[in-house]
Formats: C-alpha cells, sequence, structure tokens
C-alpha cells in the first residue's frame, strides 16, 4: 500500500493504457458546436443515400428504358463489349451495344448448331420465347437437374429443363 | 481500479467506448459457421454444384467459416482471460492472438476476393457465354483459387505483422474501395444487359405484365447485393482512414468509440453471404431438402 501512496504522490508512473488507441494526451471536449456523434451520424446518411440513389437509378432504368439519347453514328463499330460501360444504351436501337451483342450471338448460333439444341429452334413460339431463349442459349452455369425425358440427338440440350440457377436468374430474379 | 487517474479521463472523453457483450459475438460466430458449413457440406455432397461458380461460392463460404470460427475462438480466449485463467500480456498468449488476428484478416481478404470473383466470373458467364467453357476450366479455377488463398494467407500474417505501419491500413482501405468499384461496373453491366433482354421480350405480345415486376425485383436484388457489401464494410473501413487521418479530433474520437459496433456489422457479414449468394440458388435449396427429406425418412424408418 505504501508503495501505491508513493507512486501516486511522485507523479505516478502507473499508465492506463487503452488496447486500441496510442499513448496520447486525452482528446479534449471543451467547446463542441455540433452535436458529438456528427462524423458518425454524417457517415450513415451518406450511406444510405448512396444506396438509395443507386435504387432508384437502377428503378428509372427498368421503367423508362433510359431516355433516348443521341442517337450514335452507324459508322461507329463496337469490338469489345468491355469498353463503354457507364454508357446507359436502354432502348432498341440497331448500333446499341447490346444489340451487337444479340446479333452477335444470333450468328454465331445460326452457324454452330452443334452447341444448342437443334430439334428445339423450329419450334420456338413467341408466348414461350423466354423459356427458349434461355435454354437454347447453353447458358454457363446451367444446372440441369432432371435428366432428359426424349433422348436427342444432342446429347447436350435435355428436352425439361428447369433453370436451376444461371448467372441470369441472379438479376432478373 | 485507481479511482484517481480515472477521473481525468471521464471528464475528458465524453464518448465512452461502446462495449458489445461477447455472447452477441458468439451467437452470430454460430450462426455463421452452421450456415456456411451448410453450404459447403452441400456444394460437396451434390455432384450438379461441381461447377465454377458453385466452387467460388462455397471458396466464400470457406472463408466466412473461418473467419466466424477465428472470431468465435478469441471470444471464447476473451472470455477465459477475464476470468483470470489466462494472462493477457503472456507471451504465449500473445502469440495465439496473432495468429487469430492473421486467419481473421485473411479470411476477411479472402471473403472480398471471392466475392469479386463471383462476380467476374457471373459477368462472363454472361458477356461471353459461348466461350464460357473454355475461358472457365475447372483447372483454371483451382489456380485462381489457389493464387487467392495464397495471396491472403501471406496478406493476412504480413498485415498483422506490420499493422502498426500506415501502408497496411492504407493497402486494406484501397483494396476494398478497387473491389466495390469493379463489383459495381460489373454488376450495372450486367444489370443493363439483363434489362436490354427484357425489354426485347416484353416488346413481344403476350408477355407485358411480368416486365415491371422482374425490373424491380432485379433492382433490388442488386442493391440488396451491394447494399449489403457496403454497409458492412465500410463503417469499418472509415474506421481505419480516421485512425490515420484525425487520431486526436473530438468528433472523430466519437466515431472511433463505436469500434466493436463496426465490428459486429463485419461478421454478420458472413452471417448474411450465404442467404445473398448460395441460398439463392434453386439446385442447393433442392440439395437441403433431399439431404433433410432423407435423413428424416431414415430415421422414420428406425423409429417403425
Amino acid at each position: 500500500m505504501t508503495e501505491y501512496s508513493n507512486q501516486s504522490r511522485a507523479g505516478g508512473d502507473y499508465e492506463w493504457h487503452y488496447e486500441y488507441y496510442d499513448e496520447e494526451e486525452p482528446v479534449s471536449f471543451e467547446g463542441l458546436r455540433a452535436n458529438r456523434y456528427s462524423i458518425v451520424i454524417g457517415f450513415w446518411v451518406g450511406l444510405a443515400v448512396f444506396v438509395i440513389f443507386m435504387f432508384f437509378v437502377l428503378t428509372l432504368l427498368t421503367k423508362t428504358g433510359a431516355p433516348r439519347l443521341e442517337i450514335p453514328d452507324p459508322s461507329e463499330k463496337h469490338d469489345g463489349l468491355g469498353e463503354c460501360v457507364l454508357e446507359v444504351r436502354g432502348h432498341v436501337e440497331s448500333h446499341s451495344l447490346f444489340h451487337f451483342y444479340i446479333h452477335e450471338e444470333e450468328r454465331a448460333r445460326a452457324g454452330r448448331g452443334a452447341v444448342i439444341g437443334r430439334g428445339r429452334r423450329s419450334g420456338r413460339g413467341q408466348t414461350d420465347e423466354d423459356e427458349h431463349f434461355l435454354s437454347s442459349f447453353n447458358i454457363p452455369n446451367y444446372v440441369n437437374s432432371e435428366p432428359p425425358i426424349i433422348s436427342d440427338s444432342q446429347s447436350a440440350a435435355p428436352k425439361s429443363l428447369e433453370p436451376a440457377h444461371s448467372a441470369y436468374d441472379v438479376i432478373q430474379y | 481500479m485507481n479511482s484517481s487517474s480515472e477521473a481525468p479521463f471521464t471528464n475528458l472523453t465524453d464518448c465512452a467506448e461502446v462495449q458489445v457483450p461477447s455472447q452477441v459475438f458468439l451467437a452470430i460466430a454460430v450462426a455463421s459457421l452452421s450456415e456456411n458449413l451448410l453450404v459447403i457440406l452441400a456444394v460437396i455432397k451434390n455432384k450438379n454444384l461441381h461447377s465454377p461458380m458453385y466452387c467460388f461460392i462455397c471458396n466464400l463460404a470457406v472463408f466466412n467459416t473461418i473467419s466466424s470460427f477465428s472470431k468465435a475462438l478469441e471470444d471464447i480466449l476473451l472470455l477465459f482471460t477475464d476470468a483470470g485463467h489466462l494472462n493477457s500480456r503472456g507471451p504465449f498468449e500473445l502469440k495465439i492472438d496473432d495468429i487469430m488476428d492473421s486467419l481473421i484478416c485473411m479470411s476477411f481478404l479472402g471473403s472480398i476476393f471471392s466475392i469479386l470473383a463471383i462476380a467476374v466470373d457471373r459477368y462472363i458467364s454472361i458477356f461471353h457465354a459461348l466461350r464460357y467453357h473454355m475461358l472457365m476450366t475447372m483447372r483454371r479455377v483451382m489456380v485462381i483459387l489457389s493464387a487467392i488463398w495464397v495471396l491472403c494467407g501471406t496478406s493476412g500474417a504480413l498485415m498483422i505483422s506490420f499493422f502498426v505501419a500506415t501502408t497496411v491500413k492504407i493497402f486494406f482501405v484501397v483494396l476494398f474501395f478497387t473491389a466495390l468499384f469493379l463489383i459495381l461496373l460489373l454488376y450495372v453491366h450486367m444489370f443493363l444487359l439483363a434489362r436490354h433482354h427484357a425489354n426485347r421480350i416484353a416488346s413481344m405480345p403476350g408477355a407485358q405484365a411480368r416486365h415491371r415486376q422482374s425490373g424491380l425485383r432485379g433492382a433490388l436484388t442488386l442493391t440488396i447485393l451491394i447494399g449489403v457489401f457496403v454497409a458492412c464494410w465500410a463503417p469499418f473501413l472509415f474506421h481505419l482512414l480516421i485512425m490515420m487521418i484525425c487520431p486526436e479530433n473530438p468528433y472523430c474520437e466519437c466515431y472511433r468509440s463505436l469500434f466493436q459496433l463496426h465490428v459486429v456489422l463485419l461478421v454478420s457479414h458472413a452471417v448474411i453471404d450465404p442467404a445473398i449468394y448460395a441460398f439463392r440458388s434453386t439446385e442447393l435449396r433442392n440439395t437441403y431438402k433431399k439431404m433433410f427429406l432423407c435423413s428424416a425418412s431414415r430415421i422414420c424408418k428406425q423409429c417403425v
């Protein structure tokens, strides 16, 4: 006990350390103009604004399909899909990035029949265009959980399709 | 303990650190462990799920398992220390503490990289669908996964050894923002393509009703995906930034006093991840149904 009192009288080399904070002088809280937690509140408000803004931008894109921008120059061709990512072209234009991609797919599909179920293309109706589009696309990560009912010449094209999970479903859920 | 040296502190430091009881951490860790172990089990058991995408999802689950396991272990050891069985300053305990911190750091880095890998894989499967199976062979997937593990392992060990250096914190923050930017880019691009396809389909007769609903659901999915990622990681990263930028400012001090809450958010990310990535897959859910139905019917047969 006397050692304690000696030390406290001598100015004390007893120090109280927090694990996370450095050994600095204690922070003074005198004369704060705003609320103490203003940074905390500002941070969370900023985060919420960011998320809500992103959600509204995405829903706007789905509702209006992006406002009609200037008609792109027919001579410019987009070779790479990776470029101009932030160029929003939701409308169906013959020279838009995605339409070009769709055309490229259809050309490739017409050329290479081996990958796709040939027997189905002829029977494609417009009512279930969605499912046929997905099914005849040979989508990667497409899990066929049911065995083929009708044995085709194409072994990779089962007739009954349950899109268990495709990358597309991620977005179009 | 020593009130005379405590009093000056309580007068000046108004923002006392918010303590979260260890039971909360333990509960979150147990929930995360069970969910992620279920995901790993389902992916291993079902042969249909041995594809690149599910490998990446399983990898994410493994990292989450490691992080929640190490966090739980750390909490248990802290409980022992508080009860007096362990010396918090002993060399052995410090070493154990360092090892667990490296494991946690490694698993945090690993989950960021896994989420990025999942986004890149989905992107390739949509935009390079015809060449996907040539680009993403299982061999390449294994190479990518081992590269992620080696990178995260070494980074975790290095970061904990040199944590006091500012470079480490800057590296962590930069890594997070790069990953976030890339994820935003990839998913928004995929979303735009999906919308374009949906518009084309909707322009044909007979499919009008589903158009709006699927659009909203897509936007909601994407917002939840990115929103959860940002909401769980950003507070902790902002804490690191504030530690570097303004260690003396009282406002910053009040933000730093919420450190344990931010760590709670960080570990709860491991609980939410399976719900966002793994459990959305119908095939995975079917695997669970089969597993539980089979075990239930086996139990019933034994009872009868």
